[in-house]
């Protein structure tokens, strides 16, 4: 009875009056409470700390792998903060978005807290000791060739360590995997010049010619390549650097380029050819076996099988031949084919004629202690390791640093192979897709309460060895280095040489102070050094220089036709690699899902981006859900239309689509790397990542795309806040 | 009828809105004593044994020999373990007390003292120590009891500390409306801030 006359309007205001009350309450002296919060001291502590102000420290990230030096704001014991080190020549005091989040990696509520043993499909913690004692048993069980060791991407004294405790083994099975790496690029690079990651100095370049290398992205070192190219944009005598980016599907580098030229996919290396065809012919002086081959790349067939219109390729010839030096890069878009490597060598050989070598491609540092040196890997490790496992040769499996049952494509059935390896070890941080798979899971430490070192790939010039240290006590108890778990193996099989040192950090610091001589500190005593060294986040290393030379071959330069059409996979997928989420092991840092994407501006979700022509085509509005299916399996994901993709050319991120992880990964959008076709770089053997051809319908239905970017889009509410203009209204050759 | 019960549960809101309201609206705009509750805390710490005066057997410790934070930092701190300790080794009088002993415990076992904020202020109020020492302690030249004393009472003749002020924004406000001589030589005056966002940021 009572319901039906105490109707919503009396009750809203009874409502009223109560929360004007708690609101009044605010007011007062409630939350004064005394006695309640705990304030804890010190109990030993360095004079420079004072309570409520930031001490920074010195150290490394670990986000991605360029190895970028970092200052942690440590405040009562904590850290809060990530800021670039002004000190390393990588960053230079700089940082992105994903480094950032390294905080959220540390903090992360779903870290491993202690080691696991399977028991049946659960993971049951035990000690350290019991954990570390199977494993002794477990290899001392099978012989040396039957155990395998799959890392990412390693260096530094635990790379040392590593290959320490292999030999110990006496196994020489170490598989470097990592899921997106430029790795044709390194080969070929290797074959042109003679080294294979060469210096780019955009910075003295007059004008870049990009392949899809996102280098502002996620390609490479990008911090360092954005302050290169600010450098570029901006040059001491004035003269702004012209930006052109040629690509199938635009990326953030693509989108601040002068010049974006849309190509069909796979055809960058007939576009390099094309393009050294019409410099001789405006006059640039070309070696005579290279003018034979390039002479049937005329502009007209170039631009029929690109579909860049020939204006542009004159104009940009004749831009390049204007301005001298040049840099030609070639990205993923150029290497992600089964000629893959014929286009990165079409590429090269376009740097070598415009005599770009040697002066904005530049060689690389040596590096003193080779056994530090970084291990790029690639998509073959993984795929030896695969065969190895289908046939039953691997008995115990280690896997640290790679998530290769995310990333695996699911045609190479590593779940299934994984399967039949009796033990496996996983070091994970999370429980991610291959750590659930484990028989046994070691909790690692997270980078800003570990100890190590990092030697990166790519340093502008020099060497550097970056050291890595904890910037605040371990969160849990139970979890543990990497290179005290290493350290802890090798003491089970060398004991003699390694009972001397109590933990890593006294390795590490022993293995520093010794060879202080060839890492600068000779004249210093060895707490000097050391100090130093800490203080500073790295040592500065002197490498005799590796001198390039250029020796591209035209001869046998073949560049297949364009691909001709499949009637029932049309479409081209390229499988994007975002900045924020990269190969996805960072999926699980909320503040990486939550920051749009720059061209999309998407947070939380997958999506399929599409050309509104190829949309309308097929009848589809933003919103739709689609399938996306490939020779090797489907995945569903709301369209995105956009024009900057090529309309035969569909684009679904990477990093996506996590079964497990934790609770900001899981679930999250869909995984794009299951279903890349199992299409191999002829002559690397790489997979060739934008391969996989795709058919798209609709599955029906339609959602409200979670996104940053306005209802009104790109119409600024019409009040043309920023002036667009269409690119074909542009005269590039006003900038020659 | 149902009108009726309509108003009776009108009424019955409106009173106890009033009530609460009022049992919280008020705040004294005064300096007086406002005694917090008694806090027990791991240590009984004797305030008046080391800051106390000389006549009442106090040592007469700066308190900033040991919250030495106060004039550096927004917070006035606890001292680091190590600080008692750096004492209280060379105390052979008092080194087999109950309190020293459990002192000597935690220092033994590395672990810090859980002491008990006694002084808690919302997390939205930003009080600043080391702007009120270097005013009215290193400008005025106030003694330094005083100075700690106008928020935090006679902490010289407590043991553990307890609250003695209301640290209600009137209370705070009701200090920074008086004018104080800039320092200990001016004639000129001035009085604290009253801008929200000193304390509000």
């Amino acid at each position: 009875m009572i319901e039906n006359s105490f109707n919503r309007r009396d009750f809203l205001k009874v409502l009223g009056w109560g929360s004007a009350t708690v609101a009044l309450s605010g007011c007062g002296n409630t939350s004064v409470e005394d006695g309640k919060e705990f304030v804890t001291s010190y109990v030993q502590t360095a004079d420079y700390i004072i309570p409520s102000i930031g001490t920074y420290f010195n150290s490394t990230c670990a986000q991605c792998d360029a190895g970028c030096g970092i200052m942690g704001r440590v405040r009562e014991g904590r850290v809060l903060k990530l800021e670039g080190n002004p000190k390393s020549s990588i960053n230079n005091g700089k940082m992105c978005g994903l480094g950032q989040a390294g905080v959220q990696a540390h903090y992360n509520p779903d870290r491993i807290r202690e080691p696991l043993l399977r028991n049946g499909d659960k993971g049951e913690a035990i000690t350290w000791e019991k954990a570390l004692g199977l494993i002794n048993e477990k290899v001392g069980g099978v012989r040396a060739e039957n155990v395998a060791f799959l890392t990412g991407g390693v260096s530094g004294h635990v790379k040392a360590l590593l290959k320490n405790y292999l030999d110990a083994l006496g196994s020489g099975h170490h598989y470097v995997y990592e899921a997106v790496a430029p790795s044709v690029m390194r080969a070929a690079n290797k074959k042109a010049y003679g080294v294979e990651m060469p210096r780019l100095r955009m910075d003295k370049a007059k004008v870049i010619l990009s392949f899809g290398a996102d280098f502002l992205g996620a390609w490479i070192s990008p911090v360092h390549f954005s302050q290169q190219y600010a450098r570029f944009r901006k040059a001491d005598n004035g003269k702004r650097g012209v930006l052109v980016q040629v690509e199938s599907k635009m990326t953030l580098t693509g989108a601040n380029a002068d010049r974006w030229l849309v190509i069909r996919p796979g055809t960058e290396g007939i576009f390099a050819l094309g393009l050294i065809n019409a410099l001789a012919a405006a006059g640039l002086s070309v070696p005579g076996d290279v003018a034979a081959v390039v002479k049937e790349y005329t502009t007209d067939r170039v631009s029929k099988d690109t579909g860049v219109p020939t204006e542009h390729i004159a104009k940009l010839a004749a831009l390049l031949k204007e301005r001298s030096p040049s840099l030609i890069i070639a990205g993923s878009a150029a290497e992600g084919y089964a000629h893959g490597s014929q286009n990165a060598t079409a590429i090269a050989l376009l740097n070598q004629v415009l005599g770009n070598v040697g002066k904005t491609v530049e060689g690389s540092s040596g590096i003193p202690f080779p056994q530090m040196a970084p291990t790029t890997g690639n998509r073959q490790a993984l795929q030896i390791l695969n065969d190895n496992m289908a046939q039953d040769k691997v008995k115990v499996l280690f896997s640290y640093g790679s998530n290769p049952v995310f990333t695996a494509p699911a045609s190479m059935k590593l779940k299934e192979n994984l399967k039949k390896v009796p033990f496996k070890v996983a070091f994970a941080h999370y429980m991610d897709e291959t750590a659930v798979e484990a028989d046994l899971v070691l909790p690692l430490n997270s980078a800003l309460e570990d100890w190590g070192t990092v030697m990166p790939e790519y340093i502008a010039d020099g060497a550097q060895l970056n050291i890595r240290q904890p910037l605040m006590e371990k969160l849990h108890p139970g979890t543990l280095g990497m290179g005290d778990i290493l350290l802890a193996l090798l003491k089970q099989r060398r004991p003699e040489e390694y009972k001397g040192y109590e933990d890593f950090y006294s390795y590490l610091r022993n293995a520093m102070v010794s060879n202080k001589g060839a890492l600068g500190g000779a004249n210093a005593d060895d707490n000097t050094f050391w100090e130093a060294a800490l203080s500073h986040g790295m040592v500065k290393l002197v490498g005799s220089p590796i001198n390039i030379s250029s020796h591209v071959s035209a001869n046998g330069l073949v560049v297949p036709a364009p691909f001709v059409e499949d009637s029932t996979y049309p479409l081209h997928l390229i499988p994007a690699v975002s900045a924020s989420l990269r190969d996805g092991r960072n999926a699980n840092e909320p503040w990486l899902q939550e920051s749009p994407d720059p061209l999309t501006t998407i947070v939380w979700d997958s999506w399929v981006e599409m050309h509104p022509k190829t949309a309308a085509k097929l009848g589809i509005v933003e919103g739709d859900i689609v399938e996306v299916a490939s020779k090797s399996g489907a995945i569903k994901a709301q369209v995105y239309v956009f024009t900057g993709i090529h309309p035969d050319v569909i684009s679904v991120p990477l990093g996506y689509g996590h079964e497990a992880m934790g609770r900001y990964a899981k679930g999250v959008g869909v995984n794009a790397f299951k279903i890349l076709d199992p299409v191999f770089d002829k002559e690397t053997g790489e997979l060739a990542m934008h391969e996989t051809r795709v058919k798209v319908s609709k599955a029906g239905q339609r959602v409200i795309i979670v996104k940053d970017e306005g209802p009104a889009g790109g119409n600024q509410m019409g009040r043309k806040i920023a002036v667009r203009m269409s690119s074909d209204k542009v005269n590039l050759s006003k900038e020659v | 009828m149902y009108c009726f019960l309509r108003l009776s549960v009108l009424l019955v809101g409106l009173i106890v809105s009033a009530s609460s309201y009022a049992a919280n609206a008020v705040q004294p705009l005064t300096t007086a004593d406002d005694l917090g509750p008694k806090v027990e805390q791991p240590i009984e710490f004797p305030h008046d044994r080391h800051a106390g005066d000389a006549a009442k057997g106090g040592m007469e410790i700066n308190c900033m020999y040991c919250h030495t934070y106060a004039r550096r930092s927004i917070v006035a701190g606890i001292p680091p373990l190590q600080k008692c300790i750096g004492c209280h080794q060379s105390i052979e009088s008092v080194r087999e007390t109950p309190r020293i002993k459990k002192l000597f415990e935690y220092w033994e076992a590395k672990k810090a003292v859980p002491w008990k904020k006694v002084h808690d202020l919302p997390d939205f109020v930003r009080f600043n120590h080391e702007r009120h020492i270097q005013r009215f302690v290193f400008a005025q030249n106030k003694p330094v009891q005083e100075a700690c004393g106008y928020c935090h009472g006679d902490v010289k003749t407590m043991t553990v500390a307890r609250r003695q002020k209301p640290l209600s924004m009137g209370w705070c406000v009701s200090c920074h409306q008086k004018d104080h001589p800039v320092d200990a030589t001016s004639t000129k005056t001035t009085h604290g801030p009253n801008d929200c966002w000193q304390c509000h940021k």
